[in-house]
C-alpha cells in the first residue's frame, strides 16, 4: 500500500479518535468533584460550598455562637449584600451555613415561612403566651467581586464577608472574609 | 564546535530554567515553643504514591474546644522545589462509625508552595463526631 494511500485513513481515524476523546456525554456529577466547570466571570456552585464550609468551620472555632444564656443560640439570617456584576440568590451562601449550624446543635434559625409564622403568632395568642423571642444573633454580609486583567489572563475574586451580629447589644461578635480567586484565560473543567 | 565544548553551557541552562521554575519558601518561627501541640497516631492509605511524596502528611494533631467540638489540624510539607495545587476534604465520623455529612466535608482547592509547611484544619460538625478522615486529591 502506498503512503499516499494511508495518509487519509490515518487522518480520518485519528480525527474520529479525537472527537470521541473530547466529546462528554450529559452525565451526573457531584459539586465539587474533579470535572467541576470553573467560570471566570461567575460564581460557581463550589465558590459557595467553599466559601460556607470556611466560615462555618471559623465561627464554630471562635465559640462566639456558644455565648448565650439560652444555647442553642437563636439566628436570624439578614441581609446579604449582593456587589458583584451579576444577579445571585444570597440562599446559596447563607443555607448552607444555617444548615451546618443547626446540625452543630449550636444554633437554631428564625423562622422565616409566612404560613409558619402566621401559626405561631396564633397559638401565642390563644396561650396567652409573651411575644416570641428575639434572636441572639443575625447574620449579615456581603458578596464583592474584583476582576484584575493582563493582557489575555483575568483574576475574578470574590470576597465573602460575613458578620455574626448581636441585636442586643448592638454589636459585632463575629467577622470573617473569605476570598475565592480564580485566574485563567477562559473557563475550563477540572480543578 | 564540538558536543563536549556545549555540555556546561547545557547544563548552566537547564540550572537556571530550573531555578527559574522552582518556587520555594524560606521560613522563621520562634525555637522555643510556647504551645505544645496534641499529636495523635494516624493511618495512612495511600493509591497515589507522587502526591505523597509532593505533598506530605508530617503530622496530625487534635484538641477539643471550648463548645465540646473537636478540631483537626494536619501539616503538610511540599517536598520539591516547586508549586503543588490539591484539594482536600475532611470527613467526619460519629461514635458508631456513621459518616456525618454536611458542608464541614465539602472539598476544598488549596495550594502549596515548594517547600512550604502548611496547616490545613476542621472542625467536628457536631459533639458527637469524634473520628475523621482526611482525603487529598492531586489538582495539578
Amino acid at each position: 500500500m502506498k503512503i499516499t494511500t494511508l495518509i487519509p485513513l490515518v487522518t480520518a481515524v485519528a480525527g474520529a479518535a479525537l472527537f470521541t476523546g473530547c466529546a462528554t456525554d450529559a452525565h451526573y456529577v457531584k459539586t465539587g468533584d474533579r470535572e467541576q466547570v470553573i467560570s471566570l466571570g461567575q460564581i460557581n456552585i463550589q465558590d459557595y460550598a467553599n466559601a460556607a464550609s470556611l466560615a462555618v468551620k471559623k465561627l464554630l472555632e471562635s465559640g462566639a455562637i456558644d455565648k448565650v444564656a439560652n444555647p442553642p443560640a437563636l439566628l436570624e439570617i439578614s441581609r446579604i449584600i449582593n456587589n458583584t456584576g451579576q444577579q445571585v440568590d444570597t440562599d446559596l451562601l447563607t443555607k448552607k451555613i444555617s444548615i451546618a449550624l443547626l446540625q452543630s446543635g449550636k444554633a437554631q434559625t428564625k423562622i422565616v415561612d409566612k404560613q409558619t409564622k402566621g401559626y405561631q403568632q396564633e397559638t401565642e395568642f390563644m396561650n396567652d403566651q409573651k411575644a416570641t423571642r428575639l434572636p441572639d444573633f443575625t447574620l449579615s454580609g456581603k458578596i464583592i467581586e474584583t476582576v484584575d486583567r493582563a493582557g489575555s489572563t483575568t483574576r475574578t475574586t470574590y470576597s465573602f464577608q460575613l458578620s455574626l451580629n448581636d441585636p442586643k447589644a448592638g454589636v459585632q461578635v463575629w467577622e470573617d472574609e473569605e476570598e475565592i480567586g480564580k485566574q485563567g484565560t477562559r473557563s475550563s473543567v477540572g480543578f | 564546535m564540538k558536543i563536549n565544548h556545549l555540555f556546561p553551557v547545557i547544563c548552566t541552562a537547564v540550572a537556571l530554567v530550573a531555578a527559574g521554575c522552582g518556587t520555594t519558601v524560606n521560613s522563621v518561627e520562634n525555637a522555643q515553643k510556647e504551645g505544645q501541640r496534641n499529636m495523635v497516631s494516624d493511618q495512612r492509605v495511600i493509591s497515589s504514591p507522587s502526591l505523597s511524596r509532593n505533598v506530605n502528611v508530617v503530622g496530625v494533631n487534635t484538641v477539643m474546644t471550648a463548645g465540646g467540638l473537636l478540631r483537626v489540624q494536619v501539616e503538610l510539607l511540599n517536598t520539591t522545589r516547586s508549586i503543588h495545587r490539591f484539594s482536600y476534604k475532611f470527613e467526619w465520623f460519629d461514635v458508631n462509625g456513621m459518616q456525618v455529612n454536611n458542608i464541614l466535608s465539602a472539598p476544598v482547592t488549596d495550594q502549596i508552595e515548594g517547600k512550604e509547611s502548611k496547616m490545613i484544619s476542621s472542625i467536628a460538625p457536631n459533639p458527637g463526631c469524634k473520628d475523621f478522615r482526611l482525603k487529598l486529591i492531586d489538582a495539578d
